[in-house]
């Protein structure tokens, strides 16, 4: 790509994209991570340089945020990105103007390269490739023999106009778009970590234990997980307190699914949508048997073809509204946050992220010692949960606004107390 | 590794208890561990300067005395508008101006604006001379626009962020030419030497940068 047509590249953002500039504060950020630990420790300059490299080559996140007269979009951005030292935040607001505009941060720490991207520029998918992407750069640099075997996109390749686009829009069915109202979901309690800490703690299991414990249990892992955060939640927050009113909304378990998956698209903008589980938890006798049915069902009514595509078309349906269309961005920005305050982010109880397997071309894989991902946590969610793996390493992630540990100590107890092995990582925030 | 025997589970940490449960953990004290996690660091939280407040403060007393003068002694003039209109500018110029991060030609456009309405809207309270529109804002919307398009010339590599303004600031030069028909002004030179420059502006643009012109509005009118 020559340098004169970067300076015209510019981007529509994307449906799911468009309402997270509107809705992200420094409580809500909207900004999710994942991290890369090498075997080696991580030389500053030469991650510079890898990134510097990649981000030729996908202009896509080479942007800054701008505002139109009826939508805000990617504009090219020709301030340099610079690699910074990895500090306490755990997915902390990103301020454009702190970072020469970027929606994102690239990040080291001893072995460790963490990349931070704010949700409207890409998902989890996205970033997975990117972080792919600049690691291979970076063990090329340090002078590893690798090679990208089609698994990983390198810096010489061309980028297609697929990458970009906004997949939601193609599959997009008028006829099936009816918009379901939703009640308003059950709140984790706690209390507040001061000054927007957020609270990180990841245990590293064996994948293929978890596979076959979640099939002897005739579940994915995701349901597995899912039925046992609810299971969680319900023994330690509402059991023999469905009396108060508080407890008596529902208890709904987020988990985004990756529709590259189901739809054919390559896309490397936000393409996903969700599955959530949804149970009120004010009985007493709630077992840990029924939940595995439940959850396996509702995943797998939320999970048809039909359904994702009336999810996906019911957002889109609202860009299409001409009304809102022309409305000027400086109303609609307000229409957006009204909307989404009222509704949006009290819709779930937490959310469940399971980025799955992380690929890595196996000449790279013995200079790769894991992987970790973590969404950020908010007042409303104050406690999220992502699960990714890299060969037999599968790492689960909470992240809290909230001092209190009691659901993540149960969760991994309940593996530990099965005789699976589990190693804790922590970044202690009540230390801090 | 440590390990706690409640959780059942092992930690790689210096920290003494389980984050899990703050149990004590087992095993032997390793200084040498590498945190996985990096410490906290305090944030700069922002105070607000005492300077800035006392500024502020005394801004606001002054404004309200001089506006019970000017009301209490009123003889049909609002003469409180010039130190009233000078010091919001100048607040405005410090904010905006100076620590705003806002690009050049926005910060040009926007001060220019802002200056030529509170001169027009002080000239209006005062003795409704014409000044402001007569030789004010023809000759500021001049200098911002020669300003601009310097800027631009010399720093060729953001010309695309800053068009948008040079735009604005061109298309209000043709004001004063309009107010010369309709007889408002009646100093026809500076706003026919604002309107010339501005022509040229506008002229230069289409003819050497079209696709940028167009390129800009297709994103900023995206619907
Ligand atoms: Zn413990």
């Amino acid at each position: 790509m020559n340098k004169e047509s970067s300076y015209d590249t510019w981007f529509r953002l994307d449906n799911s994209g468009k309402i997270f500039p509107e809705v992200s504060n420094h409580r809500e950020t909207n900004v999710f991570r994942v991290a890369v630990s090498l075997t080696e420790v991580i030389d500053k300059d030469l991650l510079q340089l890898a990134v510097d490299a990649i981000l030729a080559r996908y202009p896509m996140f080479k942007v800054k945020l701008k505002k139109g007269l009826f939508w805000s979009y990617f504009d090219y951005n020709s301030k340099p990105f610079h690699v910074e030292e990895l500090k306490h935040y755990v997915c902390g607001e990103i301020n454009p103007k702190k970072n020469n505009g970027y929606l994102f941060r690239v990040m080291y720490r001893n072995q460790d390269i963490v990349i931070e991207m704010f949700h409207s520029l890409a998902d989890g998918a996205g970033v997975i490739m990117l972080l792919k992407a600049i690691t291979y750069e970076y063990l090329v640099l340090t002078g590893k023999d690798i090679k990208p075997d089609n698994l990983v996109p390198t810096k010489n390749q061309r980028p297609s106009m697929e990458e970009y686009e906004d997949a939601n829009s193609k599959f997009y069915d008028r006829k099936n778009r009816k918009h379901v109202p939703e009640q308003r979901a059950y709140r984790i309690k706690g209390t507040p970590l001061a000054e927007d800490l957020t609270g990180l703690i990841s245990g590293n299991m064996s994948t293929q234990a978890m596979i076959n414990l979640a099939r002897e249990n005739g579940l994915t892992l995701t349901e597995y997980f899912a039925a046992l955060m609810m299971y969680t939640i319900y023994v330690t927050q509402i059991q023999y307190r469905g009396h108060i009113k508080s407890n008596q909304a529902p208890v709904k378990i987020f988990v985004p699914v990756n529709l590259r998956k189901h739809f054919p698209s390559n896309t490397l903008r936000n393409f996903s949508n969700f599955v959530k589980s949804n149970l009120v938890m004010t009985k007493d006798d709630i077992t840990f048997e029924e939940l595995k049915i439940l959850v396996k069902e509702q995943f797998e009514k939320g999970m048809t073809k039909s359904e994702l595509i009336r999810k996906m078309s019911e957002n889109v349906a609202f860009e299409k509204n001409v009304f809102l269309r022309f409305t000027p961005y400086i109303l609609k920005k307000y229409a957006l946050k009204i909307g989404y305050n009222m509704l949006g982010m009290k819709l779930n109880t937490m959310s469940l992220t399971n980025i799955g397997k992380v690929d890595f071309p196996e000449s790279m894989e013995p200079y790769v010692v894991d992987v970790t991902a973590a969404v950020y946590a908010g007042k409303y969610n104050t406690l999220n949960c992502s699960v990714i793996s890299f060969r037999d390493r599968l790492k689960v992630t909470f992240t809290r606004s909230i001092v209190e540990t009691t659901i993540e100590r149960e969760f991994f107890r309940h593996f530990t107390n099965l005789g699976f092995d589990i190693e804790v990582e922590s970044n202690y925030v009540e230390e801090y | 590794m440590k390990y706690c025997d409640k959780c059942k589970i092992s930690i790689n940490t210096n920290n003494n208890y389980c984050p899990l449960c703050q149990q004590v953990l087992e095993g032997e004290q390793n200084k040498g561990v590498i945190e996985k996690y990096p410490e906290y660091v305090s944030i700069n939280r922002k105070i607000y300067p005492l300077t800035k407040r006392i500024i502020l403060f005394v801004t606001i007393v002054s404004i309200i005395i001089l506006l019970i003068i000017n009301l209490a002694t009123f003889n049909g003039k609002w003469w409180s508008l010039i130190p009233i209109g000078s010091t919001f500018y100048f607040w405005v110029l410090i904010s905006v101006g100076v620590f705003s991060k806002q690009n050049i030609a926005f910060k040009l456009a926007f001060l220019t604006s802002l200056l030529i309405g509170l001169l027009v809207l002080i000239d209006q309270a005062t003795l409704q001379e014409g000044w402001s529109y007569n030789y004010i804002m023809p000759l500021l919307l001049f200098t911002c626009n020669l300003a601009i398009s310097g800027i631009i010339l010399i720093k060729r590599i953001d010309y695309r962020d800053y068009i948008l303004y040079l735009l604005t600031i061109v298309i209000l030069s043709l004001v004063p030419i309009i107010l010369l028909f309709v007889k408002v002004i009646s100093e026809p030179w500076p706003a026919i030497m604002a309107f010339a420059l501005a022509v040229s502006i506008l002229l230069f643009i289409i003819f050497f940068f079209p696709k940028s012109i167009k390129d800009e509005i297709k994103k900023r009118f995206h619907a």
